[in-house]
């Protein structure tokens, strides 16, 4: 599973075809995430919380 | 893969393969099968012949497919040695091209030339602006590699290759050392190389910084002066050698700064030594600029940008005058930049009729 920012999301499409993993579960963040403080990413975090345990049991 | 398209005339085909993206933006040489083939005799290898993967496409590059790429670049046959050298040097593990190709940094593949190579598969320039216009072989081998990395190794901006802006050597970048003039042994025979070996060294680069230096005639002041400058155009504040540390980079001095180490009695380790003793910031110095990356509870302590001297690759090029050259780098991927230099095959090289 993979998180991947919005604006990486082109490629992160292009790497997972390319090492054969075209389904490989992602989840889209905003972007960015990097940089932008720990307050930003907790709230990130409890944002997408939900979508990464479901994208982990498989459910996306 | 390769793919044979068919086009009434050359100019169509150079706009189909704009249209594909397998350009670098400027007019390439339509890479017919006979010119492929021609550049395949002359490096006296098998077409068919794997070199290995390149990333982050994963395609696979063999012989034909960097003759590709030297053709279209615009490469005599002469060259083709070096640039394979070349290509094998990305491909290398050790090189992270995967990486390299993928990150936000604007990186390029900073390609050194190093023994007879220069001359017999060149000549490869080593003098009075080498890596700037006008020198056919350095322009069409480093050309030769970066369309390999798009056609083989899939990079395509803001989809694969996520450079935020790039820099102009990611057209191409490639350099000669100048070693009938230097001062300092050849740069490949302090790698473990012979002298009368041929050897291209590869590294991913940013662009390169001048770094100005005017002497005194003190030649201990001059040295200290010399150090200092290149230190601080090397791991200056905002680099990635001084935040993130731990990478290598490129020194090129030039004929006159590296009179004055070498008169000062410093050999290339004492260089490099000396260099990695100044390529040092105070942590508190760094949380003000990189806060997220600079951590330690002792403001005062010294972190240095370089793991270890050899880290910081120092030879001679260019002309004569104030200015030297440094190349800092990205210091990311799982080696850390790490530069991979491969020796020459041009006792293989095949001479073409004609060529």
């Amino acid at each position: 599973m993979a998180l991947v920012t919005e604006k990486f999301w082109p490629q992160g499409d292009f790497v997972a075809k390319s090492v054969g993993m075209p389904d490989v579960p992602r989840v889209r963040l905003p972007h960015p995430v990097a940089g932008t403080g720990s307050a930003s990413l907790q709230a990130i975090a409890e944002a997408h919380a939900e979508a990464i345990i479901d994208a982990l049991e498989g459910q996306t | 893969m390769t793919e044979l398209f068919n086009a009434e005339s050359e100019e169509i085909a150079l706009e189909h393969l704009h249209a594909l993206g397998c350009t670098d933006g400027l007019p390439v040489v339509i890479p017919t099968p006979d010119r492929v083939e021609r550049m395949v005799l002359a490096s006296g290898l098998d077409g068919d012949l794997v070199l290995g993967e390149m990333g982050p496409g994963g395609g696979v590059a063999s012989v034909r497919q960097i003759a590709i790429a030297a053709v279209m670049a615009g490469c005599l046959p002469d060259y083709m040695p070096v640039v394979l050298a070349a290509a094998k040097a990305v491909i290398d593990p050790r090189f992270d091209l995967t990486e390299m190709q993928s990150t936000t940094h604007c990186t390029a593949p900073l390609i050194l030339v190093n023994g007879p190579a220069r001359h017999s598969c060149g000549p490869i320039a080593s003098g009075f602006g080498a890596l700037g216009p006008g020198h056919r072989a350095n322009a069409s081998i480093g050309r030769a590699l970066r369309l390999a990395m798009i056609n083989i190794g899939g990079a395509r901006p803001g989809t694969s290759d996520m450079a935020l802006l790039g820099h102009p050597g990611k057209f191409t970048y490639c350099l000669a050392e100048n070693e009938e003039d230097s001062p300092l042994p050849p740069l490949h025979t302090s790698l473990g190389f012979d002298a009368e070996n041929s050897v291209v060294t590869v590294i991913g680069a940013e662009a390169p910084h001048s770094v100005i230096f005017s002497g005194t005639g003190d030649p201990k002041q001059d040295a200290d002066g010399v150090l200092h400058a290149l230190a601080a155009g090397l791991c200056g504040l905002a680099s990635n050698n001084a935040i993130l540390t731990g990478g290598s980079a490129v020194v090129v001095l030039n004929p006159d700064h590296a009179g004055i180490l070498t008169g000062a009695g410093l050999d290339r380790a004492d260089i490099q030594r000396e260099l990695h003793a100044r390529c040092v910031h105070p942590i508190g110095t760094l949380k003000r600029v990189a806060p997220t990356f600079a951590r330690g509870d002792d403001d005062s302590k010294l972190r240095h940008g370089f793991k270890d001297p050899a880290d910081i690759l120092v030879l001679m090029a260019g002309g004569s005058g104030l200015y030297s050259m440094v190349m800092p780098s990205w210091c990311a991927g799982p080696h850390r930049n790490s530069a991979v230099s491969v020796q020459v095959e041009s006792d293989l090289y095949c001479e073409l009729p004609g060529a």
